[in-house]
């Protein structure tokens, strides 16, 4: 996969190094501007309330999800 | 002929050959799945910490500067600027300045690095409510990290609530250092798992344990001991000195 998209750079290895350094800080980028803060929610890491988003009725905490 | 001679190792190598190019590209996707959950965590510990820092700081000047511009006279009940926040949470144990306090506990609002009072499933009380129970949540890693150091929380340490006009100083009697995260009693507005039965002014701090994970809730209770007026100079009082 790495082997193929090294083959198809352009230029030599020297140019190659520099626009693979290029995509990683990319790919990089797009994880952490888009990808991980769109994860994160989805992921039980970071839930510091009690009953999160459970509905509650007289006193007893329903669970519906 | 020596065409067919060759035709059987050649088709071994390239099967052979094949298996090895898919077995290289599952590596490799390994690998990657491997260097993305190692940047998450980075992203979680650290990052998010940066940008919620940053955002918390900016929000804070610009509540202290709206207190320093409003004159003293605009300043009663009406006047609260709630969405901005309400004012600033002082815990000398947790050793982190101050934490803005802002309305709700959504993870919108507590990922910009500020602790938030409770609207559900209990409403909070306000501090300068006669009685009632003021309950905060913020996060304990990640997104600034406010309530990281709660287990440093002891009873008797002070709790110092911060408003334009006044110090709300409490004082810690109680905890719960590991609870269910639906146990919505703890914001009871008389937390009777602290041990109280009488209304009171109470404070509550709440947040994940352990570290690093959500799987319970940390509780930490406050009652008010005095309140302050806040001077000219906004000297803090003697327990953040």
């Amino acid at each position: 996969m790495y082997v193929w998209i090294w083959r198809h750079l352009p230029g030599n290895a020297w140019v190659k190094a520099l626009i693979s350094l290029l995509l990683v800080l990319a790919a990089v980028y797009v994880l952490f501007q888009y990808v991980f803060p769109w994860a994160e929610p989805l992921l039980p890491f970071n839930d510091v309330t009690v009953d999160n988003g459970m509905p509650v009725s007289n006193g007893t905490v329903a669970v519906v999800r | 002929m020596a065409r067919t001679d060759g035709d059987e190792p050649r088709r071994q190598d390239l099967a052979r050959r094949r298996l090895a190019a898919v077995v290289g590209v599952i590596g490799e996707l390994l690998i990657t799945a491997g260097v993305i959950m190692a940047l998450f965590v980075a992203y979680s510990l650290w990052w998010t910490n940066v940008l919620a820092d940053r955002e918390a700081k900016r929000q804070g000047s610009h509540v202290r500067d709206n207190w320093a511009k409003a004159p003293a006279a605009a300043t009663g009940p009406g006047a609260l600027d709630t969405k901005d926040g309400i004012g600033f949470l002082h815990v000398p144990a947790m050793r982190n300045g101050e934490v803005l306090v802002k309305p709700g506990t959504g993870s919108k609002v507590l990922n910009e690095g500020v602790a938030g009072f409770y609207r559900e499933p209990v409403k909070a009380g306000m501090p300068w409510d006669r009685q009632g129970n003021f309950t905060l949540a913020a996060h304990r890693d990640g997104h600034g990290a406010k309530f990281h150091n709660i287990d440093k929380i002891k009873t008797g340490d002070p709790v110092v609530f911060e408003t334009r006009d006044t110090w709300y100083v409490y004082k810690v009697y109680a905890d719960l250092k590991e609870t269910s995260r639906f146990n919505v009693d703890v914001l009871d507005s008389v937390p009777k798992e602290s041990g109280k039965t009488r209304p009171g002014r109470y404070l509550t701090l709440t947040t994940c344990t352990p570290v690093y994970t959500s799987d319970y809730r940390y509780i930490v209770w406050a009652e008010l001991e005095r309140t302050e007026k806040v001077d000219a100079k906004r000297t803090p009082p003697k327990e953040l000195r």
